[in-house]
């Protein structure tokens, strides 16, 4: 809401500056978004007077003028409008001005004759639309005074909160205004010479539904000229952020702004003889003064005659009742619409005006008849009209007063202030909401459905004002008594009551991952849950790989893709079901800014909807490529590969107890089909692999590997302790066990046999791995080295045999995989 | 072989010992000659071979003699060793001599990111006034997200949130974290004091100081006796906690449909450029959100606040563009250790 400060001052006296009035108003809560001084850049500009207007000798379309500007020399000023006459006082720009525009004004020479200066437009000084002729100011207007201190107006713009409709008007701030200050505030009304011709005459008013339209009145003014506003209101309407239009719809913008009572003029011929207030019928059309045509909903309440919807009722009237130049009656319709109707109606069309604005914020009922009865004031000040005698009105104008209670010692609880009764009563009264000291105060207003019964004596009752519809609850006076108050003047205390049972963070065990990967030198990265459907094509977790406990823990993938409504674009209309992709994603624009290596995770959510509703999961997702380090001098650099990567989630499995295992790949448009596996374990699970060669970033160098695990407790997990025992004097043993491995067997599945069987040791590694003569094509012959803790009594050789024997025979079974030889002590 | 003839040969040896070990050149060939004098197949050993053949009482003599030889050789043998082992460390430092002062290779550094480690800053401030971390659901529903926080359908306090609807009727994404709230209040009774970080969306186009994804810090006390006087302790400190202890609060009127009364609160600090900023949103927890949680107004309050980690971030770092965290340049990302 911008506010103009001479338009405040109609109402209140102001004696603080601009700066001093922002500042003390976003204190008490209606925050400042801006001031703006109109006038600031009219630099060389004052008022002038002209004495002579004579024709220019060469030039039909310019004028000779003679301007005295206060003391000084008498300017001669060459000027082509044709609205100018000796006598008049008008802006002038002073060779070496700049307008507003950018144009300097120099000393010219305009068909043969000098001129010092010009004259100007509104449309110049960016004052008003007319750029017809010259801007003619009051016949009082100083001499020689700078524009701006005549003409200039200084802008606060207050950003109104929803809940305070009030101050969507001139006279609702004034009123704060006037609480901070102290200055008495008060509207006078314009007063309304009404005609002979009675109101209705002619015209009948019904309103088919009270509930919707609980208040109506209409006026009728005839005998007006549809011309330009006087250039003050037009200047003061711009001032505000509105447009001046005419006169008329100007009249109604004028009263909206000041009062905060928005009201509509209909063109009195284009209407029949009953203004009906009613809901839309079915397969209604209304083209609104945005030439939109319209078809109306049947629960659009609408402003019609008794052949058609003439406007949709509080928020934009209609083309075909529309004031236009040739009109010469209008009807001002001022009423009070239901609020959830006219929003869910602008909504419906898209069609948010500044009357819809103030209708869905609720009206204060009084308005309707005194918004009418100043429109039409104003339409036979500045349109020469005639307000017809009286108004017809549907509705009580006065709505029931409401008293509010409240425990003074429960505000003072709540606020942590020592206020004393008298003192929260006295500042309640300086915004007007008075003591009522007649009123039973026994029943207090908890939430607004429920209220308690106060100990006698300890509560006071207070007259709401009809503007403040917003207070309904004892909390809303104690908000009020601390915003009067001041929200600087309340005490700074830490709180020292119950503090709540311990509860471990959640993000235990997640912050752990976090810190290790960076500090492995993996980047943290966080991207977009919004994505694309080709982003979400590329990539989705079955719902088989991460399984049992640990899907339980960390959620469990699957369902379908999330689509929004409302996607704000096809690029981020869906959630992820992968983190992969957004990584990718990331990857590629790094590719772009030139990082030819890097290596990047996230800890986020996938998304899913499934049968029993949306599900969320965590997933913990990791992108590498190019060089792993930067190496020396002496030898090579170290690239990502698949090895370097797995190094990397084992550290990260070692958190949660985990050795992970490798499984058979999996089939996929993201990860490359020969070289990718799927991790498993009880504690982590997922898929690692290169990106799929078919990908349109992928490349051959730097080669791109991904993967994405779920991590028991990455979710809410904390790290548990655990059980150690002490090791014996004795030193480990280790068994290296040489393989011979068929074609069609991954070291996956022998690896996963060896755990199965010999569960006695302590770590399994891979020491050698060959193929090619003299192995058969696809062969492959396998070093693994198993470690054993032997016990203290030494007794465990036996056993220890007895497992690799029966890891010999289980493996052959289950792979078809031969062992060559055992060594080891 | 008598006394005088053996007693010749050690002495002899003993000579012909002195001249070799001071031409040794190397260490390694002291040792060898060390050894070949002094060893047990060494030449004194040798010579004393013959003793066998002495009288009794002439043993002893001998005995003498070849102790004195023996201590004579070694004594030069470790005087040569010193010499010789001096230089030859010399020759070794030379030898092994490289250029140390090349840069090393540079390991790859990672970091947290900005956004996460905000929120961590928040978490750790208070957590030390007993609030614990919760995290709550992205989709949301509307009864949850609006309507138990006060905001009810067809209000026109709606449009401070635009919102992100899900296909499904009645779904939504949390356009900010205060439905973390409810879902608190219902899930336990007071005393509460809860920190609820998490992403949030919202239909809202992108520029420097807006995004549709971003995330919020909720925080949430309810007990017997809160006030708003302890908001602005609990706040001001947070506000000290993250811009430093010369950091300075403004508490000032605010509306949130789910606090009564409702504060903004603004923070300046030496050298912030552009004077108060608004840094959250805070308020006495409605007695309507707390009838919603579970709560009764009548015997419990509290009160609740909310941040934007973004703009947190932004004005701690000194980012001009949000835009920047989900870009995730690392040349950016670097910037953060």
């Amino acid at each position: 809401m911008k506010i103009p400060l001479s338009w405040l001052r109609e109402f209140t006296d102001v004696q603080l500056t601009a700066e001093q009035l922002a500042d003390a108003l976003t204190l008490r809560g209606l925050e400042v978004r801006g001031l703006e001084r109109w006038g600031a850049n009219w630099n060389k500009m004052v008022i002038g007077e002209l004495l002579e207007v004579a024709p220019h000798p060469k030039a039909d379309r310019l004028q000779l003028t003679k301007v005295r500007i206060g003391d000084g020399p008498i300017l001669n000023i060459v000027c082509g409008a044709r609205n100018i006459a000796a006598g008049q006082r008008i802006p002038v720009a002073l060779v070496g001005a700049e307008m507003p525009d950018g144009r300097r004004i120099e000393r010219a020479e305009k068909m043969g004759i000098a001129s010092e200066g010009m004259l100007c437009s509104g449309q110049e000084l960016d004052a008003t639309d007319d750029g017809d002729g010259i801007l003619i100011l009051d016949a009082s207007a100083p001499l020689g005074v700078p524009l701006v201190d005549y003409l200039g107006e200084e802008v606060i713009d207050v950003d109104v909160k929803p809940n305070r409709g009030d101050l969507l008007s001139i006279l609702g701030l004034a009123r704060e205004v006037g609480a901070i200050t102290g200055a008495p505030v008060a509207y006078a009304a314009r007063p309304l010479k009404e005609g002979a011709d009675a109101v209705g005459a002619g015209l009948a008013l019904r309103v088919t539904d009270e509930a919707l339209a609980p208040h109506v009145v209409l006026r009728v003014v005839d005998g007006l000229k549809v011309a330009a506003s006087p250039d003050r209101v037009q200047m003061r309407l711009k001032a505000a952020g509105l447009r001046s239009i005419s006169n008329v719809v100007d009249a109604t913008n004028y009263i909206m702004l000041e009062l905060g009572k928005p009201t509509h003029a209909f063109d009195r011929a284009k209407v029949g003889e009953t203004v009906q207030i009613r809901l839309a019928k079915k397969g209604e059309s209304l083209e609104t003064l945005d030439h939109e045509v319209r078809s109306l909903d049947a629960t659009d309440l609408v402003v019609a005659d008794e052949r058609a919807a003439l406007a949709l009722a509080g928020v934009m009237g209609g083309a075909s009742s529309e004031v236009s130049p040739s009109t010469t009656s209008v009807i001002v319709e001022s009423a009070i619409f239901a609020p959830t109707s006219v929003r869910r109606t602008a909504q419906r069309h898209s069609l948010r005006s500044e009357a819809s604005h103030r209708f869905e914020r609720g009206q204060e009922r009084r308005l309707a008849a005194l918004g009418a009865d100043q429109v039409a004031a104003l339409l036979t000040e500045w349109a020469g009209g005639v307000a017809r005698s009286g108004r017809l009105v549907s509705g009580a104008e006065e709505a029931p007063v409401t008293t509010l209670n409240f425990r003074p010692s429960r505000v003072r609880a709540l606020l942590g202030v020592s206020l004393t009764d008298d003192e929260q009563v006295a500042l309640l009264g300086s915004i007007g909401i008075n003591a009522d000291t007649v009123a039973d105060a026994s029943k207090i207003a908890v939430t607004p459905k429920r209220s308690v019964s106060a100990e006698k004596g300890s509560a006071r009752a207070v007259r709401v004002p009809s503007w403040r519809s917003d207070l309904e609850i004892e909390a809303d006076l104690a908000e009020e008594v601390a915003r009067l108050y001041g929200y600087e003047r309340i005490p700074t205390t830490i709180p020292s009551a119950d503090l709540p049972p311990h509860r471990p963070s959640p993000t235990l065990l997640r912050d752990r991952v976090r810190r290790l990967l960076a500090d492995a030198g993996v980047q943290e990265v966080v991207t977009h849950a919004l994505v694309s459907a080709g982003h979400a094509a590329l990539w989705s977790e079955p719902a088989t790989l991460v399984t049992g406990p640990l899907a339980a823990s960390e959620g469990s993938a699957g369902g379908a893709s999330i689509v929004l409504q409302n996607p704000l674009s096809a690029d981020h209309d869906r959630l992820r079901q992968s983190l992969l992709p957004s990584l990718l994603d990331r990857v590629d624009v790094n590719l772009r800014y030139g990082a030819t290596s890097g290596a990047i995770f996230e800890v986020g959510r996938g998304y899913g909807s499934t049968k029993g509703g949306p599900t969320e999961w965590t997933r913990l997702a990791i992108a590498v490529w190019g060089d792993r380090e930067q190496g020396a001098p002496s030898a090579g650099a170290a690239a990502w590969n698949l090895d370097e990567l797995k190094r990397l989630l084992a550290q990260v499995a070692h958190l949660v107890g985990e050795r992970p295992g490798y499984g058979a790949s999996i089939e996929s448009a993201v990860l490359h089909p020969g070289i990718n596996a799927v991790i498993t374990g009880e504690r982590v699970a997922g898929v690692l692999g290169e990106l799929h060669p078919a990908s349109p970033i992928w490349r051959d160098e730097p080669r791109i590997l991904l993967a994405e695990v779920a991590i028991a407790g990455l979710r809410a997990g904390r790290v548990a302790a655990t059980h150690v025992s002490l090791p014996p004097a004795t030193p480990p043993v280790t068994r290296d066990i040489a393989l011979l491995i068929p074609a069609a067997t991954t070291v996956g599945q022998v690896v996963a046999v060896a755990r199965e069987t010999i569960t006695r040791a302590t770590a399994v590694e891979l020491f050698d791995l060959f193929d090619g003569p003299p192995l058969a094509p696809g062969e492959r012959s396998a070093g693994l080295r198993f470690t054993f803790q032997p016990t203290a009594t030494g007794a465990d050789d036996e056993a220890i045999a007895a497992e690799l024997a029966a890891f010999e025979g289980a493996v052959l079974r289950a792979c078809g995989a031969r062992v060559r030889g055992v060594e080891g002590q | 072989m008598d006394l005088a003839a053996l007693e010749k040969q050690l002495r002899t040896l003993q000579a012909d010992a002195a001249t070799r070990i001071s031409a040794a050149a190397s260490t390694a060939e002291l040792d060898e000659l060390g050894s070949s004098l002094l060893g047990k197949r060494g030449a004194i050993t040798e010579i004393l071979r013959g003793i066998g053949a002495l009288p009794a009482d002439d043993r002893p003599k001998i005995g003498v003699v070849a102790n004195e030889v023996r201590a004579a050789i070694d004594a030069s043998v470790t005087a040569r060793r010193v010499a010789l082992s001096a230089g030859e460390l010399l020759e070794r430092i030379e030898r092994e001599r490289v250029d140390a002062t090349t840069p090393g290779p540079a390991p790859r550094l990672g970091s947290l990111h900005p956004i996460p480690e905000t929120i961590a800053a928040i978490t750790e401030i208070m957590s030390s006034f007993g609030f614990v971390v919760a995290e709550g659901q992205e989709i949301e529903d509307d009864v949850t997200n609006f309507q138990l926080l006060n905001i009810p359908e067809d209000h026109p306090s709606r449009d401070l949130w635009d919102t992100l609807y899900l296909q499904e009727p009645g779904r939504l994404l949390r356009t900010h974290t205060s439905p973390g709230q409810i879902r608190t209040m219902q899930a336990g009774g007071p005393p509460i004091r809860v920190i609820l970080p998490g992403r949030c969306f919202r239909y809202e186009a992108v520029d420097a100081s807006h995004g549709f994804e971003f995330h919020q810090v909720e925080g949430l006390l309810v007990d017997r006796g809160a006030t708003l006087a302890d908001l602005k302790g609990i706040l001001d400190e947070l506000a000290k906690g993250l811009f430093g202890s010369a950091a300075r609060t403004r508490f000032r009127p605010g509306y949130y449909p789910f606090t009564e009364p409702s504060v903004a609160v603004d923070v300046s600090w030496p050298g912030s450029k552009d004077g108060w900023m608004t840094i959250l949103g805070a308020g006495m927890v409605h007695p309507v959100v707390l009838e919603n949680g579970g709560i009764d107004p009548e015997t419990h309050q509290g009160f609740a606040f909310g941040l934007g980690v973004e703009r947190i971030a932004m004005l701690r770092h000194g980012i001009p563009d949000l835009r920047a965290f989900l870009e995730n340049d690392l040349r950016f990302l670097a910037g953060f250790r």
